[in-house]
């Protein structure tokens, strides 16, 4: 390069970078406030979204955050709770929070705005992060709405039919958020309604009723005489919430009729409660599905020879919808059948013999075959059912299968519930909870 | 180079070269709307700045100072468009910075603004840029619709039971950028025969 060609060159790029460098500044002055309030609302515009019109955050608006990054005073906020905004004007706060389902990719990322009373101004999701099938904004747009203008006791909020797990994420979701404001007093405590308490009493009275986890799989019904009343999603009862005077109980039956009462405090209260049960009983009478036949016929062809089929009365409330005793020669068998919950509903028949050992198991479909395709192929199907032979109550290590942890709880409770009504078929009288 | 126009040939040519912040803009219209404005606009400042200044500029150093020109007016681009557009920039990420050293604006640098003046050279670096919006548009579109069954942000209910999302993805990425590369070559060899078929 020539020495005017060096010194024309550096000089023009010294030009090109004055000009542009004074072209920068000059523009930063036209751009960056604009760019500092966009920043700004991309950290405050979900919790804008979130509170009333005229809402405003401030500097000193964070008073929590789940990493640390700012100082706090906030104590027992719950671990899915990201972070907790105080709106400038008193007008209440906006939590991130998070869920998680078993369909969960990543936590769903959810911003609650809640007015100093406590009630729920709106709540969004930021970040919806469940299997796209299961996404309970598609299959109910107006879902996210029933949460405006409740407390923390989120009376009638409640799941979307087909999306359970990702609804009830969800639900749980906003009331982690709620409860780190109620435990710091920033907010009060909603009080429940009895109709509620006896509703979220489902899963632990009626254990058919729900998942493992403890999550309802139950639709709403209308029923005569009922402030409100449940099916089960599988056919093994049905659950019903009276009115008695001032407060409610709740009755419940199971796929063989049998009826339970219970208050909001949990007591078994059947005995006083008649009208309770004559509704209970006679609507479930008119309207339960009956399994037995279905059930038997399975049972014949899963045991050769078998004789003397009689039906149980299902002393409890699993997720056994049938069960039978039967004989093959001189053996007395037993054979259930349940419906639990797994990846997907999941039906499966459970022999066991006198003596206590499963004889034989089966199921109209195994779900990993279908849904945990990389699993599937590691798993011989006939290998497992026979490797659950010979099984005795508490024994369920061998239902584990390995990277299908739906599949093998829905094999867990379908086994463990056989076993327990079997244990209860072994009782000359029938089992009734004592309020103890 | 003795053609001041794009034309169909260049077409050809070019798109491989941009094929970058083509794929990184094309999974949704806002994004390809968004790049394809920043690189009309960095290519028609540049074009007009580089051939104003093509006497001056030494022959050994034209690639910094091509570069630098680019880089200057990419950056004003961006700074303007995070004011105004900050969740297209957002989808863009660093590919709008990237620009700055796509082969495309030096390409048109170096083989048109360069050597020619600022007409042909604006001329040139709009219809390369309309070439680029229109071809991220069209693969947008298309992703767009089938793999997030939505159009420019809005969601299309009844195609969310029918969307593709492996469109959405790197792999449907380049899929579709095939697709619409081969649609491309093919209309532009055969209006170029035609072309040279009538010069002749």
């Amino acid at each position: 390069m020539k020495h005017t060609d060096l010194v024309k060159a550096v000089a023009l790029i010294v030009v090109i970078v004055l000009v542009f460098g004074a072209a920068m500044f000059g523009l930063n002055f036209y751009t960056g406030p604009l760019i500092e309030a966009n920043n700004a609302g991309a950290v405050y515009g979900p919790l804008l979204a979130v509170m009333p019109e005229g809402a405003s955050f401030d500097g000193e608006a964070q008073i929590y955050a789940a990493d640390g990054s700012v100082p706090t005073t906030l104590t027992d906020v719950p671990e899915t709770v990201a972070a907790i905004y105080k709106e400038a004007n008193g007008m209440g706060y906006a939590v991130k929070t998070t869920a998680t389902s078993q369909y969960s990719k990543a936590p769903m990322e959810i911003t609650l705005g809640v007015d100093a009373e406590g009630k729920i101004i709106k709540v969004q999701i930021d970040s919806y992060n469940d299997t796209e099938s299961y996404d309970f904004r598609v299959k109910d747009p107006g879902y996210l709405d029933t949460y405006v203008g409740k407390d923390s006791a989120l009376a009638d909020v409640g799941l979307v039919a087909g999306t359970t797990f990702s609804s009830t994420a969800f639900k749980q979701g906003v009331s982690d958020g709620l409860n780190a404001l109620i435990a710091n007093g920033l907010i009060a405590e909603g009080v429940k309604g009895d109709d509620q308490l006896l509703t979220e009493m489902i899963p632990t009275v009626f254990p058919g009723m729900s998942s493992l986890d403890g999550i309802l799989k139950a639709e709403p019904i209308e029923v005569d005489g009922a402030v409100a009343a449940y099916k089960a999603n599988n056919g093994s009862g049905f659950a019903y919430i009276v009115s008695k005077g001032e407060t409610m109980v709740m009755a419940i039956t199971n796929a063989s009729g049998k009826c339970f009462v219970y208050d909001t405090e949990g007591n078994y209260v059947a005995d006083d409660n008649p009208d309770a049960v004559a509704l209970a009983t006679a609507h479930a009478a008119a309207n339960q599905e009956d399994f037995n036949t279905a059930a038997q016929e399975k049972f014949g062809r899963m045991m050769e020879g078998a004789e003397n089929m009689t039906a149980l009365e299902l002393p409890n409330f699993s997720t056994v919808v049938a069960g039978a005793s039967f004989n093959v020669g001189d053996q007395l068998y037993y054979g259930f059948y349940s419906r639990s919950y797994g990846y997907d509903d999941m039906d499966v028949y459970v022999i066991i013999d006198a003596a206590g050992a499963i004889a034989k198991v089966d199921a109209k479909t195994i779900f990993f075959d279908a849904e945990y395709f990389p699993v599937a192929q590691g798993v011989d199907t006939a290998a497992y059912k026979t490797g659950l032979q010979g099984l005795r109550d508490g024994e369920d290590g061998a239902v584990v299968i390995s990277g299908a942890t739906m599949t093998t709880n829905s094999m867990k409770q379908s086994i463990n519930d056989a076993f327990e009504v079997y244990a209860g078929a072994q009782l000359t009288e029938p089992e009734v909870p004592t309020n103890e | 180079m003795n053609k001041t126009n794009t034309g169909m040939k260049e077409a050809g040519i070019l798109l491989p070269l941009g094929v970058g912040f083509v794929m990184a803009s094309s999974n949704d219209l806002r994004a390809a709307v968004g790049m394809g404005v920043a690189v009309l606009l960095a290519l028609f400042f540049s074009a007009v700045v580089i051939s104003a200044l093509r006497k001056v500029i030494p022959q050994a150093a034209h690639l910094p100072i091509y570069i630098l020109i680019i880089t200057g007016f990419v950056s004003l681009i961006q700074m303007v468009m995070e004011a105004h557009f900050p969740g297209v920039v957002n989808m863009l990420g660093v590919h709008l910075a990237a620009l700055s050293v796509s082969a495309v604006p030096y390409r048109d640098a170096e083989h048109v603004s360069g050597h020619m003046g600022e007409g042909p050279s604006v001329k040139t670096a709009i219809e390369t840029g309309l070439l680029f919006t229109f071809v991220m548009a069209v693969c947008a579109v298309i992703r767009e619709i089938l793999g997030s069954a939505s159009i420019w942000g809005i969601a299309i209910p009844f195609m969310q039971d029918f969307r593709v999302s492996a469109l959405s993805g790197v792999f449907g990425g380049y899929l579709v950028l095939a697709i619409v590369f081969a649609v491309m070559r093919k209309v532009s060899g055969k209006s170029y025969e035609e072309k040279e078929g009538n010069e002749q």
